[in-house]
């Protein structure tokens, strides 16, 4: 097998060492470096995967997006795992599912409401919209920046059929609350898990409570394939839902063979749909009205080296968060800093901080301290979505108002807790903080 | 459904049946990825090259049941250009390519449900992974499942022992065996073809129950038409076709 071919071992082995070399980092020059709030962390093993792909040149999802899938799927007990090329295809591709003809009744139809938050990323809310279902606001909670529970009940109506939030910053969202709603009223639910791969609640993973569950794999996500996400579904509907999603995923189609194969089902031309001719072929006939969101077996490759380190990733996010909640931690009177929900354990996404009303400051004063000294910060994605112009006129229900989401627009923003962040790095953000509210 | 994984596989056991019919089991270079009884993988004999696509290959049901990932089995019968090469070149320690979970033909035996598994010959391969698990299972759900298999001679029957102790281990599972010809009295064999008739008497309320059809393209013709005239709709009437 051409694998095996000593040229490509010398040229693996050369672009291991080229990379060692290259992105080898030097030490923390707090003068100069920036702290990134979130980014790729790599070595010569990503490069080399990479490397395997190109030499391979299938291009399109192969062996690396096989192998990605399986140990994905494998580490959520899900009976598959379906890669998309980001964690917006993967919303998309997710709420697009439970509109699809194939659920019979329990297909969501144009009108039906979905219950979310508007303090969080466009994407999560997007499909709602672009799906022509309502969307149905709930205010968060301050601190944990998750739905408040006792909304989400208080919220479903005779037209709530389903429930699609995220667990933002990875701090999962009250799933004994939602789950108890969803049992209740029979909706659907999906987490968008894009932040939080690795949390977990009551000791379960994120991503396992829902009928389906959302992944990035963008660079400041907890691993990382460039661009990239994944789709799975749990549950009784599972099987059912993943064949929808690879249909929706895939152009539409009803067949399940990957691009360039033929035949896998043994039963190309022998079947009889819509009012097609009878054993018209499988391969063209669509079930669905879909998108092409596939990914390429190059990023897949890259996932494969990144999904190796995840561990260590998700143990350094933890260490990270741990140290600024404890060097912050004496000026709590005037930031809210972040708590995970009761029950979870958390493989946070970023360190997220409210400014207290009264404490003298303003966000955009101590987010201005801070850049001024290389570290950067973001506002905790979109702040209230309603009030951006894309969303201004969309047809939705809001429940209880949104005080808290409005003062997340106002007062919040997060700086990172990524495992590039070493310990002087962590120590000059501590520094940046002290320097700044030991004055005030 | 899981992402079908290609794999390198080791033969690591060929049982002989006698007329040209074979077990093969396979040991993959890593786990199967998950699969469902019912389902099926393509077998490749020819070397496959990741920067290639996939070789001639044929699709065989997967005998072996699905918490089983390390080992895989198949059982197939000699009938063409493809069938010929496996029993001519595959030797215990040959390397094979399988790529699997491929099919929707899965089998649910639900509570107040009655499941008719209608296997022809080597088409009981689709059953045997399912059969394994319900029987596993044990107790009484209120489900029952009912296999009727038939070959050419007794010989050809296999599994039966395997059968007819999963038969043994779930009260709620019973099986009838069919041959076409040299079948004794006594031996827990019916003489003749496996026959619609033969099954809808045997069931408790065949009129209600699932058909399961799992065989050559002559006998899921036959079968599903005489179902089709029992007033069977098609959603009760599930195939695995082999074309
Ligand atoms: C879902 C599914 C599951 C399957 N599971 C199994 C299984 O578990 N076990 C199993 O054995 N098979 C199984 N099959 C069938 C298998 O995939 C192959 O189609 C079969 O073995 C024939 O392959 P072949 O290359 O040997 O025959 P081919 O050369 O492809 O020939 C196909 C057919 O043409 C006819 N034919 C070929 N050559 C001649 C000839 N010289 N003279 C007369 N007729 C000829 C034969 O009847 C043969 O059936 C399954 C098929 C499907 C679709
Ligand atoms: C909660 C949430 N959902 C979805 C996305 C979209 O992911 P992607 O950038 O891969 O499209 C993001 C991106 O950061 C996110 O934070």
């Amino acid at each position: 097998m051409d694998t095996l071919d000593p040229r490509r071992r010398q040229i693996l082995d050369l672009v291991e060492q080229y990379a060692r070399d290259k992105f080898g980092a030097p030490p923390f020059a707090a003068d100069r470096d920036l702290v990134h709030y979130a980014g790729r962390v790599f070595d010569g093993q990503e490069l080399r995967c990479a490397t395997e792909a190109v030499l391979d040149f299938f291009l399109t999802a192969n062996r690396f997006a096989e192998r990605f899938e399986a140990d994905f799927a494998d580490f959520f007990g899900a009976p598959g795992a379906y890669l998309v090329n980001s964690g917006s295809s993967a919303n998309l591709v997710a709420l697009t599912a439970l509109t699809s003809p194939k659920l019979g009744e329990r297909r969501l139809r144009p009108g039906d409401e979905v219950l979310t938050v508007a303090a969080g990323f466009p994407t999560t809310l997007a499909p709602i919209v672009q799906n022509r279902l309502v969307p149905v606001f709930v205010d968060v909670g301050i601190g944990d920046y998750t739905a408040l529970p006792e909304r989400i009940a208080q919220a479903v109506g005779p037209k709530t059929r389903a429930i699609m939030m995220a667990h933002t910053m990875g701090n999962p969202f009250d799933l004994d609350a939602v789950s108890a709603v969803v049992k209740k009223h029979d909706l659907w639910l999906i987490e968008d898990n894009c932040d939080a791969l690795g949390s977990t609640y009551r000791g379960r993973l994120t991503g396992t409570f829902g009928h389906l569950a959302t992944f990035s794999f963008y660079p400041a996500h907890h691993i990382t394939m460039g661009e990239g996400g994944c789709v799975i579904a749990a549950g009784q509907s599972a099987e059912e839902l993943g064949r929808i999603v690879r249909s929706l995923r895939d152009w539409g189609r009803d067949c399940y063979c990957a691009g360039g194969e033929n035949n896998t089902c043994g039963k190309r031309f022998s079947q009889q749909f819509g009012t097609l001719p009878s054993g018209f072929d499988h391969k063209y006939v669509y079930s669905h009205i879909g998108y092409n969101l596939k990914l390429t077996d190059l990023q897949a490759a890259i996932g494969c080296a990144q999904w190796q380190k995840l561990p260590g990733f998700i143990a350094r996010r933890k260490e990270n968060f741990a140290y600024l909640r404890k060097a912050l931690a004496p000026y709590e009177d005037r930031l809210v800093l972040p708590v995970a929900t009761p029950g979870s354990d958390p493989a946070w996404f970023g360190f997220v901080i409210t400014v207290r009303e009264g404490a003298g400051f303003s966000r955009t004063e101590l987010q201005r301290h801070l850049e001024e000294r290389r570290i950067e910060t973001r506002a905790l994605f979109a702040g209230n979505l309603l009030r951006h112009p894309a969303f201004l006129d969309i047809p939705h229900r809001v429940c209880g108002g949104l005080a808290n989401t409005d003062r997340i627009t106002e007062s919040t923003f997060f700086v990172g807790v990524y495992p590039g962040l070493d310990a002087p790095r962590l120590e000059h953000m501590a520094e940046a903080f002290r320097g700044f509210l030991k004055k005030r | 459904m899981a992402t079908p994984r290609k794999l390198r596989c080791t033969v690591s056991e060929i049982l002989d049946h006698g007329d040209r019919v074979y077990t093969l089991r396979l040991k993959p270079e890593f786990p199967a990825p998950r699969f469902t009884a019912g389902q099926f993988l393509h077998l490749a004999i020819d070397p496959y090259d990741p920067s290639a696509f996939w070789p001639d290959s044929r699709v065989f049901s997967v005998a072996s049941p699905p918490d089983q990932r390390d080992g895989l089995e198949i059982l197939y019968s000699v009938v063409g250009r493809f069938t010929s090469r496996m029993e001519a070149e595959l030797r215990v320690g040959s390397e094979v390519w399988a790529k699997l979970p491929y099919g929707e033909f899965v089998v649910a035996a639900l509570p107040g449900t009655e499941a008719a598994l209608l296997a022809g010959g080597t088409g009981v391969s689709a059953f045997t992974a399912f059969l394994r698990g319900y029987a596993a299972c044990g107790g009484d759900d209120g489900s029952r499942v009912h296999l009727f298999y038939g070959a050419r001679h007794p010989g050809l029957l296999l599994f039966r022992g395997l059968l007819q102790r999963l038969a043994l281990a779930r009260p709620t599972l019973r099986a009838t065996f069919f041959a076409e010809s040299g079948a004794a009295p006594g031996q827990g064999v019916e003489p003749g073809r496996l026959s619609l008739a033969a099954a809808w008497s045997a069931l408790q309320r065949p009129a209600a129950a699932t058909y399961y059809l799992s065989g050559p393209p002559a006998m899921i013709r036959g079968l599903g038409a005489e179902l089709a005239a029992r007033g069977i709709p098609p959603e009760r009437i599930r195939v695995d076709a082999w074309d």
